[in-house]
């Protein structure tokens, strides 16, 4: 697996970080660190956009819960945009804490305003 | 190679110094139990290898090290003292060759299915305690010579005293015998209900998965699948914090939301970093409903008499230690005689690049309304086979009698 460039695209005051083609142990670290990040730039919204990622498992997802829970109190909203990974992320209840959308796209049209 | 019933009296010490060799004490113990099985197999010119250790509590010989039989570990092998062919070795403390092997003579189907025609095996022995038991297999029949026993119990010896000194020092040991030491020594002995479990530690360290299942004070039977995130003896501590805790909450409250809810609020608090994903239900006492509630851990597959496995249908809820005040939902699913439900860690299910539902289907096709032994032997070997897993994997197979009046 090639590393990953992380970046940190601003739309206005959202943020969109994209995530790597798979998630697993092996790099959940780094994608958590960079989700982490951008939280801590206090976006009014981070859009999670997994629309490149076909394999996510149990690291992935928790690299997400631990971000989304650092960044509890400072009044980010997340999104998550996926067509690929999106039953582990609904069997794993993360669907319950963001809304997921099918395109960034849709996750943008979404937020505007 | 010579053969080892006509070697000459050279060969023979050959094969001795091999397998008493002062080097292997070089090796840690673990990788001294792997090569002594090795060279156990090459100088009997036999095809596989295997050590199996006694847990006491329970009374099973678990399948711990492997040559030519690595599944046999990989799926956490279990057989009782008294059973079998392992079991008979145990139970007697003496060697035992088997040359006619199958579903009558050897618990274990591996070995059979394997094509295993001829087994020789001795007790391992610490003083005067049968601690497990050392065998060997030939694919072709063959005659083992009285030679040939005395040199697999001089390897079985060896083994012992490496399995003696397999206690204690490190980390990872005392992660293991934390983790062993949670995991239900015994299983409850409920009426209407027959059950067996499989924990296997992943590639290099335990991790956080246990499993519980307890009888309440109510006759109701409370069945936990948990996982928590990371892995190593930190991730054991906060496993045993949250299996004491949602035994507690389990004896306050009947209701599964409940009892997540009180664990959940209990590990922000207490553990504000730890992350976890649990399973409850509460089986009624006659096991005919099944009260369930999910904190973002995988549903059990369910599988009525005759009828395919399938997910339960079951309200997805957030992980334990997410966010405050998550939403807990309860489903009550009508468990019909003879069903059978299949709980899990996500070590079963994830393998990388795999979807998770390729994985899930597999599962699925693998769980039948059988007894719950079969069951396990039948999932592990379906998913896990004879990988080494990454991660650990915690299985439980709950069956309601097919009907009431069996025994």
């Amino acid at each position: 697996m090639s590393a990953h460039d992380y970046l940190i695209e601003w739309r206005g005051p959202r943020a969109v970080v994209r995530m790597p083609a798979e998630i697993d142990v092996t790099n959940a670290d780094q994608a958590r660190a960079a989700l982490v990040a951008a939280t801590g730039q206090r976006p009014a919204v981070l859009i999670i956009d997994m629309s490149e990622t076909t394999f996510c498992d149990s690291a992935g997802v928790a690299a997400i819960v631990i971000s989304y829970r650092q960044a509890a109190g400072a009044g980010t909203r997340f999104r998550l945009v996926t067509t690929k990974v999106e039953r582990i992320l609904q069997l794993t209840g993360i669907a319950e804490l963001m809304p997921i959308d099918a395109s960034l796209d849709a996750a943008l049209a979404a937020t505007e305003g | 190679m010579m053969q080892s019933d006509q070697g000459s009296l050279e060969d023979r010490l050959r094969d001795i110094q091999s397998v008493t060799d002062a080097a292997l004490s070089q090796l840690s113990d673990q990788e001294m139990l792997a090569e002594l099985l090795e060279r156990t197999r090459l100088v009997l010119h036999a095809d596989t290898a295997a050590v199996l250790l006694l847990d006491a509590p329970s009374g099973q010989l678990i399948a711990t090290a492997a040559a030519g039989l690595e599944e046999e570990v990989r799926q956490g092998v279990r057989v009782p003292v008294g059973r079998g062919f392992a079991g008979r070795i145990a139970a007697e403390g003496k060697p035992v060759i088997l040359d006619h092997v199958d579903h009558t003579t050897v618990l274990n189907p591996i070995l059979w299915a394997k094509g295993i025609r001829t087994l020789m095996g001795v007790p391992l022995i610490a003083g005067t305690h049968v601690i497990g038991v050392l065998h060997v297999g030939s694919l072709t029949p063959r005659e083992f010579t009285t030679e040939d026993v005395e040199l697999l119990q001089l390897a079985a010896d060896k083994a012992a005293g490496a399995v003696q000194s397999l206690t204690g020092l490190e980390d990872k040991i005392a992660a293991i015998a934390l983790q062993r030491s949670l995991l239900p020594s015994a299983l409850p002995v409920t009426a209407g209900a027959q059950i067996a479990a499989r924990y296997v530690a992943g590639e290099g360290s335990v991790g956080g998965d246990w499993y519980d299942v307890f009888t309440l004070p109510s006759g109701e039977l409370g069945v936990v699948m948990g996982d928590v995130t990371g892995s190593g003896l930190a991730a054991a501590v906060i496993m045993g914090r949250m299996r004491s805790a949602l035994r507690a909450y389990a004896m306050e409250s009947d209701d599964p939301a409940v009892v997540l809810a009180r664990l959940d609020a209990k590990m922000q608090h207490f553990e504000p970093g730890a992350l976890a994903t649990v399973s409850y239900a509460v089986f009624s006492p006659g096991l005919d409903t099944m009260r369930i509630c999910l904190a973002g851990h995988y549903p059990p597959v369910i599988a009525p008499p005759d009828q395919p496995g399938a997910l339960a249908e079951i309200p997805p809820g957030l992980l334990i230690g997410a966010a405050p005040d998550a939403d807990r939902r309860v489903v009550t699913i009508t468990v019909s005689p003879g069903t059978l439900l299949c709980f899990y860690t996500d070590g079963l299910v994830e393998r990388r690049r795999v979807p998770i539902e390729d994985r899930l289907a597999l599962l699925c096709r693998a769980v039948r309304a059988v007894p719950p032994e079969t069951a396990c032997a039948t999932v592990m070997a379906d998913l896990v086979g004879a990988d080494q897993p990454r991660d650990d994997i915690a299985l439980v197979a709950l069956r309601r009698k097919p009907t009431d009046r069996e025994p």
